[in-house]
């Protein structure tokens, strides 16, 4: 469904219909999340256990560490040449950059979150 | 961390959504379990174990690794 709703987006935006488009992108991506959110609730058979949730500490894990090695290892020379006028920022990026601090926060908030309550 | 669970699974003539069933996982995780691709957790370990009546070291040698 969530698939669906991405596809009429992109229609909607090519052939000019771009409310049409987003009203169908938020039918699928509300539907598509409610299914899979509901899902579990109602059916018998199991669909995640404790190797998923490994899985998932592991994806989670490595995901926040490329994020890290990004940020140290990248981000600080572009703003320092960014400013030494070597290179020149987009909006596009400075708006990437700021969205990944911004989930990586969002990721120790919920960490400390969790910690608490373990 | 080896394990000779597909061979006492297919003793017992069970599919391995039949013993996911039984121990309260899912088929991929047995699979994965059996693929050595995944060490279960203690208490799935214990799960596996009273299954087939029988201690973790007997399924799983971690000496095999």
């Amino acid at each position: 469904m969530i698939g669906v709703g991405i596809l009429g987006l992109l229609v909607g935006m090519v052939i000019d219909r771009y409310l049409a488009g987003t009203v169908v992108y938020l039918l699928g991506a509300w539907i598509g999340g409610g299914i899979a959110f509901a899902a579990p609730r109602v059916s018998d058979s199991r669909l995640q256990d404790e190797r998923d949730y490994e899985l998932h500490n592991r994806a989670s894990g490595l995901a926040m560490g490329i994020t890290m090695a990004l940020g140290i290892g990248i981000v600080p020379p572009l703003y320092v040449l960014d400013a030494g006028g070597y290179v020149e920022l987009t909006g596009a990026a400075g708006g990437g950059i700021l969205v990944a601090s911004a989930l990586f926060l969002l990721y120790g908030f919920c960490f400390g979150l969790v910690q608490r309550g373990a | 961390m080896r394990n000779d669970l597909s061979t006492r699974r297919a003793d017992e003539g069970l599919s391995q959504g039949e013993l996911a069933d039984a121990v309260d996982v899912t088929r991929q995780t047995i699979n994965a379990i059996e693929r050595d691709r995944y060490d279960p957790s203690l208490e799935l370990a214990f799960e596996l174990a009273a299954y087939f009546d029988c201690h973790i070291e007997d399924i799983f040698d971690p000496s095999l690794d």
